[in-house]
């Protein structure tokens, strides 16, 4: 009895161990193993039937909770749409924006649809639809505050920005070497960052001015937008790697989407005005 | 306060995730803290260095790391664990590390008079073990076994960062909805705090249980 003990707790530790020492070797090539199956992604999500779509969900009117416990939101409604147009149904997962990317990769999600900016860094680890939106970004500082008004201002400031977002990056490889020292603060969701923003946890943050409008109204937040827009970014649906024939499929949903009128329908219905051409 | 109560089913929800994580964690790092205290006091010289090494490395890395290693390290070698399975595996191992501390320190605790005088009178090492030390042993290990449960049903609150949406990522999604944070974080706090009392009175039960055999 004792030596049975004995052989399956050996099992289970030498799993253990040969599973840490693994991870402590280097990865070598796993980009090569990945690609011998994508080729035939689009097929695996639609004999699937369904196309799961990882969203931060704490990011409205891009995606949220709405009150009947569902993910809502303008990304959400381009994901059913897309999904629709694929013929397969659309599951949700809610993960904080820096654990997006990972749970791709890991093959926990067929696609990203969170505001996720088309990036040249991202696309070597990635692959991205068309655009489906494009969001200016703009500084936002508290109302009271006229110090801040442009990038220069920053200098010795705390600045907050989403962990693992295109602005994150932006700020740490652009701003951050031009203008000069400041703290940069990361979140994991937009909301956290504006009410540090509010309780003057912070100094600024930057975002687009979508996002900011309902928390905004909802909260009566003391917070403006301020100056021009500092850069504007392309947000589309991410997937992974060397996958073409989903590229291809997603492009022709949102192509078909704009041309029949039902992207413009989707994007009144969230910011209130017709997209820019 | 009016929201919480509006979304209360939304939170059991979360809570029972939360649950569902914690007991079957449980479960089986009690198999392994069980498995792994025993390696360590009768193994042979290997396999006590193997537990040894095991015990050190769950104790001595964060929790969110080894959630880390199994969630997203491991895909890279092949395994793709689900969330939730991931969320066990790494709560069961962890948990397990530090239950097998907690036997080890029960069973040593147990006097050598006993397993002597069990031997003198014909037992087996085996059945030794098995009617006169672990008994002891369960009862002294209780107390601390429930502190270990109840850190634990805590810390399941790290796998709101696998995707499970599990009570802490809930009040997330709901602050998110609805700009306002106090509110729900306290009432997820109840909903914790309500839990543990739940297993610390499960624990209570056992400990009187197995004290009137005396």
């Amino acid at each position: 009895m004792k030596s049975r003990k004995g052989w399956t707790l050996t099992a289970l530790l030498l799993m253990t161990v040969l599973v840490l020492s693994a991870c402590g070797s280097k990865a070598t090539d796993n980009g090569s193993s990945n690609g011998a199956q994508a080729n035939n992604e689009l097929e695996q999500i639609k004999s699937a039937g369904t196309m799961k779509v990882g969203m931060m969900g704490t990011y409205p009117p891009y995606n949220f909770l709405n009150d009947k416990k569902e993910m809502d939101g303008f990304d959400a409604d381009i994901a059913r749409e897309v999904a629709k147009r694929l013929g397969v149904k659309v599951e949700f997962v809610s993960q904080e924006f820096s654990g997006l990317t990972p749970s791709l990769q890991s093959k926990k999600l067929d696609a990203i649809i969170s505001q996720m900016t088309i990036t040249d860094d991202r696309k070597k680890v990635l692959d991205f639809s068309d655009p489906y939106i494009t969001n200016d970004v703009k500084i936002i500082v508290k109302k009271e505050n006229n110090n801040i008004t442009k990038l220069e201002d920053f200098k010795g400031k705390t600045i907050g920005v989403g962990l693992g977002t295109n602005d994150e990056t932006y700020l740490r490889n652009e701003v951050l070497p031009k203008v000069g020292d400041f703290t940069i603060k990361t979140y994991d969701d937009v909301i956290t960052s504006l009410k540090d923003l509010d309780a003057g946890r912070i100094d600024a943050t930057i975002n687009n001015l979508y996002a900011l409008k309902p928390i905004v109204d909802a909260n009566g937040f003391n917070i403006k937008a301020v100056g021009e827009p500092i850069k504007s970014d392309q947000a589309g649906i991410a997937v992974r790697k060397d996958n073409p024939e989903l590229v291809a499929a997603l492009n022709d949903a949102l192509k078909g989407m704009k041309d029949d009128g039902t992207y413009n329908t989707i994007f009144k219905k969230w910011f209130g005005e017709e997209p820019a051409q | 306060m009016e929201l919480v109560f509006e979304n209360i089913p939304f939170f059991l929800k979360g809570a029972y995730y939360t649950l569902y994580v914690t007991v079957i964690s449980m479960f089986f790092a009690f198999i392994i803290g069980v498995l792994v205290a025993i390696a360590r006091l009768k193994g042979p010289i290997w396999l006590r260095l193997i537990a040894r090494f095991y015990v050190s490395i769950m104790r001595g890395t964060p929790l969110l790391v080894q959630l880390f290693v199994i969630y997203y390290g491991l895909v890279d070698y092949g395994v793709t664990l689900g969330s939730l399975t991931a969320a066990c595996l790494g709560l069961s191992l962890n948990a397990g590390a530090f239950l097998s501390e907690t036997f080890r320190g029960a069973i040593q605790a147990v006097p050598k008079g006993q397993t002597e005088a069990a031997y003198a009178t014909g037992m087996t090492p085996a059945q030794t073990m098995r009617r006169i030390v672990f008994p002891q042993a369960v009862r002294i290990a209780i107390p601390p076994m429930g502190n270990t449960f109840i850190g634990m049903l805590k810390e399941t609150s790290l796998v709101a960062a696998l995707g499970v949406t599990e009570l802490l990522r809930s009040a997330q999604l709901l602050v998110a909805q609805y700009y306002v944070n106090m509110p729900f974080y306290l009432a997820i706090g109840v909903i914790y705090w309500i839990m543990s009392i739940g297993f610390s009175a499960i624990l209570e039960q056992v400990e009187r249980r197995l004290a009137r055999a005396y």
